[in-house]
Parts: structure tokens; C-alpha cells; sequence
């Protein structure tokens, strides 16, 4: 016995209990023996005994509620086995299960009192025994606890970094959806462009040859003077069109048809001189017929040109022909993009201060995808009539920098350090722009070319992106 | 004397209200065309229409405008009594479904023309829209009958709705 230990060593107590059972013939008849992966009890069953093993060694094995078996302890000799559900009366919580051939000396719930009484020189050591069992199991249990805790926290940690992991990674192919979709729209708007270019470079040579037919007559014929002069016109707000209406009724008194009348109003002067000139040689109805032909070739002209600048301006912004990134001027993309969302910007009142800036390496591409990405936002929170104002400047021989600003609500400071997080938004599902990604890719785009985006509010109202890029060569 | 019908015109850009107005020319001389950029100037020459004693019968509109954009402004007629009367088309490329949901709902709005538009379908538009005013304006269909529809005028003075005049 050791000093300052109030319990034996086991093997000791066991020792001495092998040889009262040896002594004693009654004991003898308790000791019963199990062969290898034999079952001592089941799991849920009630005991009514108890073992005490004396050789070989028992598994406590627990079946799950999901089917799956755990096997929890093994126990060796001088252990109990059914301690707990003997103890307690509850039913067994394990099956026991012999590991090799095993003995132990089986003591009957009733009789274990009995024991205790028949033979006073085997109660010690029983209890001694029992004693030792638990404080081993509760320490164990302590350890185990304990090593739960640390599992726990290890697993919330886990679980931590793996929805960090998963957010990551949901970013990441919202990114990539995102690209692909822009990719598919670049192949598309090139494909597009390439297709509008025939048909507008059919119109504008069309109306060439027209304009060149027409003008064949010759040039003192007063039907040709008058059509060259409806070419040069341009057409007159409706404002204009009423007054002057009202002005051809004293010069013409003649003429009473209002259609007639219109289409004087919207003749300059020297039309007129033509018309009054020849009014005896010529029908009216002649030569406004040719003012209004040079009139519409004009128009068309006028517009086929704008379909051609559109799709010049669609191709460069897009540049799908060329993903690499190449020396450019960035105040290029940004006229792109400018005419590109003309349909945006038409009543809003644009400054434009591009000031002389290095070339520097970049996507030209992707860059005018950030350009847009603000002025469109700007655009949804301008009412008509709104400021936005775009300059270019370089600071000192390294940086450009571009100031996209507009006179709009500006940003509300406690979304300010969000906004260019992935998904963030303030525009209501459903909306045209409602990926939330438009801010988040710019970012990750300027950070791409080495630069960086600073968003702010402005003193006297409104927002004021600043982009940051680090002038470099290819 | 019956007062005189206008047509109204509504569009920002000059090219394409030109062609517009250019294709309504068989209409002049029955209905005078009027024309505006915006729609507070459309505002100001509807004013002077009735101050004349003239009528707005037919509104042609485009949707994206600078200030006020059309559906919104053809919404704004509907609280006037003298302009709720007029039919109302919307001339556009650019109206959103919810924006011409707006405008059938809240205002009455009678077509949806889709730039581009066709001759054939501006002409046919028109006709059907302005025999529609004429008859519910009950003013004598004989007028109109050489620019308007003939057939349902004719069916009109024939089952003797108009008897008065």
C-alpha cells in the first residue's frame, strides 16, 4: 500500500481475492467463463448481477440510434463490469463482450449484501476494488470532457474557416459567372458590331450615290440650288418650326396647305429667295419636294453616321479582339465609354476634363468595364438635369489618376467601407443592375493594374470615386 | 361650328420627328399636326390648342425624354378633362414593360407603336384612333370621311346616332 493512497494497487486486492475464491468452495461455484466474443449481457437489458473480472479482458461496445457501433472501453481484470446499470437499477447502457476467454466471478444483486456478510475478510477488498473502478472511470470521464471541449472548439473552428471557405469560394464563382457572362456579351456586342457595319455602311454609301444623282443636274437649275440647300440643313426644334410657321404666313399668302406651310418653315432664307423666284416657272410643290429630298438624305447621312460612331466606339469598348494588356491612353476608354451610354448620360449634364496623362499598360477592356460600373451607378441616383463630371490627371510622372464625381445623394457614411464588398447592393432585387458585383469587380480589376479605388462624399454633396494607376510599360 | 382636331406630336429627337411628321402628312389638312420636344413644352402647346378652342385628338409619344419622360406625361393628361378625352399612343423604342404597364393602367394609353415604325402602321394607328375620337366625340362623320374610316362613320350616320346634326 502506498503512502498517502487510500486504495490498494489492483493487482494486489486481486491477488487476494483469487485466493479466497480458491479457498473457497461456495465462491468457486460463482466464477464463471466466457470464450472469445462471447456476450456477457446486451445492450438494454436489466442486470441483476455483477461481474468481477479475474483473466482476460471484456468490451463495452454501444450501438447508436444511426446503426453505427462504438466500442467505448475495455476493461481487464479487476474491473467490474455492469457497474453503472447495477449501481443505478437503469438498464444496461453497453453490451459486454468477451475479448479472449475470460473468467469472472459473477455476484447476484441479492447476495452481493450477503458477500459482504459471509465472508468479512472479502468485503475490503471488493469495496477497495469498486472504489479504485470508479475513480478510474471519473477520471477518465474528466479527460474525456475535457478533450470534448478542446474537440468542440477545434470543430467550431473548422466550421469557421469552412464558411469562410465556402463564402470564398461562392464569391469567387459569382466572379467567374460574372466574366463569363461579360465575355459572352463582348463576343456578342463584337459579333453585333460586325454585322450593324454592313448594313450602315450600305445606307451612308446609299445616300452618297443618291446625293450624287440628284446632284447631277445642273447646278444653275434652281430644283438642283434649292436640294443642295436642303443637304446643308438641319432640322428645327418644334419651338422654332411654330414660330417660324406663323412668319411664312405673311411671306407666303399663297400657300394655304398647313403641310406645305411646315415644310416652308423649315427652309432657311435662300430657300425661300429660290422658291419666289421661280414661283412662275416652277410649282412649289416641285421644289419643296427637292428641299425635302436633299432634307432626308441629309438625316439619313446624319444617322447612319451615328449607327457607324456607335459601333466603332461598341468595338473598341468591348475589345475582344484583344485581351492582352498593351500600352494605352486611358482617356480613350473613357470616350468610349462615354458614347457607349450616351442613352444614359443624354440629360444629365456631363463635364469632361481629360487632361494630358501618360501612356501606361493595361486592359483597355476591362478598364472601361470600371468606367461604366460608376457612371452607371451615378446615372441610377441622378434625377434629370444631375452633374457628373469625369476628370483625368497624372501626379507627379507615376500615377494617373481618374476622378469620377457626381452632385447626386452621395453615399451614406455607414455603407461607405462596404461598398465594394461582392453581393453588396442598394438596389432592390429585381433591378436591371442587381448582381451587387459591379463595385467588387472594379476593385478587383484596378487592383489587377496595381492601383487602387478610394470612394468619399464630397463637402458640398455627392459622391467622388477616385482610381489610382501606376503609369508603367508593357 | 365644330372645333378644330389636332394631332400632337411628342419626341426629342429632331431627325425622328421629322420623319414622323413627314409620314403624317396626309392628315394636315383634316387634322393640323402639332409638334413639341418635351413634354413641359407639349404642356404649353396643348394650353394654347385650347385656348384657340381647338381639341387634342390624338397624342403621339415617345417614352425617353429629357424632363418629364411621356408615359409620365400622358399619366399627368389624365387629370385634365379636356385632355383626358384625347387618344393616346405610345411612339417608342425604349418603354420598359413596367413602363407601359403604368401606361395602360393609370394612363388609358390606346396603342404601342415600336420604333421602327412603319408607314402602313402609323397611318392605320392614326385612322383608328382618330374615327374612335370623332365618334365618341359624336361630331358629324361626313367630315371625316374622305381621311378617316369610312366604313364605321357610314355605320355610324346609318344607325342614326349622330340625328341631330
Amino acid at each position: 500500500m502506498k503512502k498517502g493512497t487510500i486504495i490498494n494497487d489492483r493487482d494486489v486486492t486481486l491477488r487476494f481475492i483469487r485466493r479466497a475464491i480458491d479457498e473457497t468452495e461456495e465462491l468457486r461455484e460463482h466464477v464463471v467463463s466466457f470464450d472469445k466474443d462471447e456476450v456477457l449481457f446486451e445492450q438494454g437489458c436489466n442486470l441483476h448481477h455483477l461481474y468481477l473480472l479475474l483473466e482476460g479482458s471484456v468490451r463495452l461496445n454501444r450501438m447508436n440510434k444511426d446503426g453505427t457501433s462504438l466500442d467505448l472501453l475495455t476493461l481487464e481484470n479487476g474491473h467490474y463490469v455492469g457497474l453503472v446499470a447495477f449501481a443505478t437499477g437503469n438498464k444496461s447502457i453497453t453490451s459486454a463482450i468477451a475479448n479472449e476467454h475470460t473468467s469472472a466471478l459473477k455476484i447476484e444483486q441479492g447476495e452481493f449484501e450477503q458477500y459482504m456478510n459471509d465472508h468479512p475478510r472479502l468485503s475490503h477488498p471488493l469495496q477497495q476494488l469498486m472504489v479504485s473502478n470508479m475513480t478510474e472511470r471519473f477520471m477518465k470521464n474528466v479527460v474525456l470532457e475535457s478533450k470534448m471541449h478542446s474537440l468542440n472548439k477545434e470543430l467550431e473552428q473548422e466550421g469557421e474557416q469552412l464558411k469562410k471557405a465556402y463564402q470564398q469560394l461562392e464569391e469567387s464563382h459569382q466572379k467567374l459567372v460574372h466574366q463569363e457572362k461579360m465575355a459572352t456579351l463582348g463576343e456578342l456586342v463584337a459579333g453585333f458590331a460586325h454585322e450593324v457595319n454592313n448594313p450602315a455602311a450600305a445606307l451612308l454609301r446609299s445616300s452618297e450615290a443618291l446625293k450624287e444623282n440628284f446632284l447631277n443636274l445642273e447646278q444653275s437649275d434652281p430644283r438642283a440650288a434649292i436640294f443642295s440647300i436642303g443637304l446643308d440643313s438641319e432640322p428645327l426644334s418644334s419651338d422654332e418650326q411654330r414660330k417660324r410657321m406663323i412668319e411664312i404666313h405673311n411671306r407666303f399668302p399663297w400657300v394655304a396647305e398647313r403641310s406645305t406651310i411646315r415644310k416652308l418653315a423649315q427652309m432657311p432664307d435662300s430657300a425661300h429667295k429660290i422658291i419666289q423666284e421661280n414661283r412662275k416657272k416652277i410649282p412649289i410643290e416641285t421644289l419643296t419636294q427637292q428641299f425635302e429630298a436633299g432634307k432626308f438624305i441629309h438625316n439619313i447621312q446624319v444617322a447612319s453616321e451615328r449607327i457607324a460612331n456607335l459601333v466603332r466606339s461598341l468595338k473598341s469598348y468591348s475589345r475582344q479582339d484583344n485581351n492582352e494588356a498593351e500600352m494605352m491612353d486611358i482617356r480613350e476608354g473613357i470616350k468610349d465609354t462615354i458614347l457607349i451610354l450616351t442613352n444614359r448620360l443624354k440629360f444629365l449634364d456631363v463635364t469632361l476634363d481629360l487632361k494630358e496623362i501618360p501612356s501606361t499598360c493595361g486592359k483597355l477592356g476591362e478598364l472601361n468595364q470600371v468606367w461604366t460600373n460608376i457612371i452607371v451607378n451615378a446615372c441610377d441616383v441622378l434625377e434629370n438635369g444631375g452633374k457628373l463630371s469625369i476628370s483625368t490627371y497624372s501626379e507627379g510622372d507615376y500615377k494617373i489618376v481618374v476622378a469620377i464625381s457626381d452632385n447626386g445623394p452621395g453615399i451614406p457614411p455607414e455603407i461607405l467601407p462596404r461598398i465594394f464588398e461582392p453581393n453588396f447592393t442598394t438596389k432592390n432585387q429585381g433591378a436591371e443592375f442587381g448582381l451587387g458585383l459591379g463595385l467588387a469587380i472594379s476593385n478587383e480589376i484596378i487592383r489587377q493594374h496595381g492601383g487602387f479605388i478610394k470612394a468619399s462624399n464630397k463637402e458640398e454633396g455627392g459622391a467622388c470615386f477616385k482610381i489610382i494607376l501606376p503609369v508603367k510599360d508593357c | 361650328m365644330e372645333p378644330q382636331i389636332y394631332i400632337l406630336v411628342v419626341e426629342d429627337e429632331l431627325e425622328v420627328m421629322d420623319a414622323l411628321v413627314n409620314d403624317l402628312e396626309k392628315f394636315e389638312d383634316t387634322f393640323p399636326v402639332e409638334t413639341a420636344n418635351t413634354s413641359e413644352e407639349a404642356k404649353r402647346v396643348t394650353e394654347q390648342i385650347y385656348e384657340s378652342g381647338g381639341e387634342v385628338g390624338l397624342i403621339l409619344c415617345d417614352h425617353v425624354l429629357p424632363g418629364e419622360n411621356g408615359v409620365d406625361f400622358l399619366i399627368s393628361l389624365q387629370s385634365d378633362d379636356r385632355s383626358q378625352k384625347s387618344r393616346k399612343v405610345l411612339v417608342t423604342g425604349q418603354a420598359g414593360l413596367e413602363d407601359t404597364i403604368q401606361a395602360i393602367n393609370n394612363a388609358d394609353l390606346n396603342y404601342y407603336i415600336a420604333k421602327p415604325w412603319t408607314r402602313e402602321k402609323l397611318h392605320e394607328v392614326v385612322v383608328d384612333e382618330l374615327t374612335e375620337y370623332v365618334i365618341k366625340q359624336e361630331y358629324d362623320p361626313m367630315k371625316f370621311m374622305s381621311v378617316l374610316d369610312s366604313i364605321r362613320l357610314a355605320d355610324v350616320i346609318r344607325s342614326g346616332r349622330i340625328t341631330d346634326r
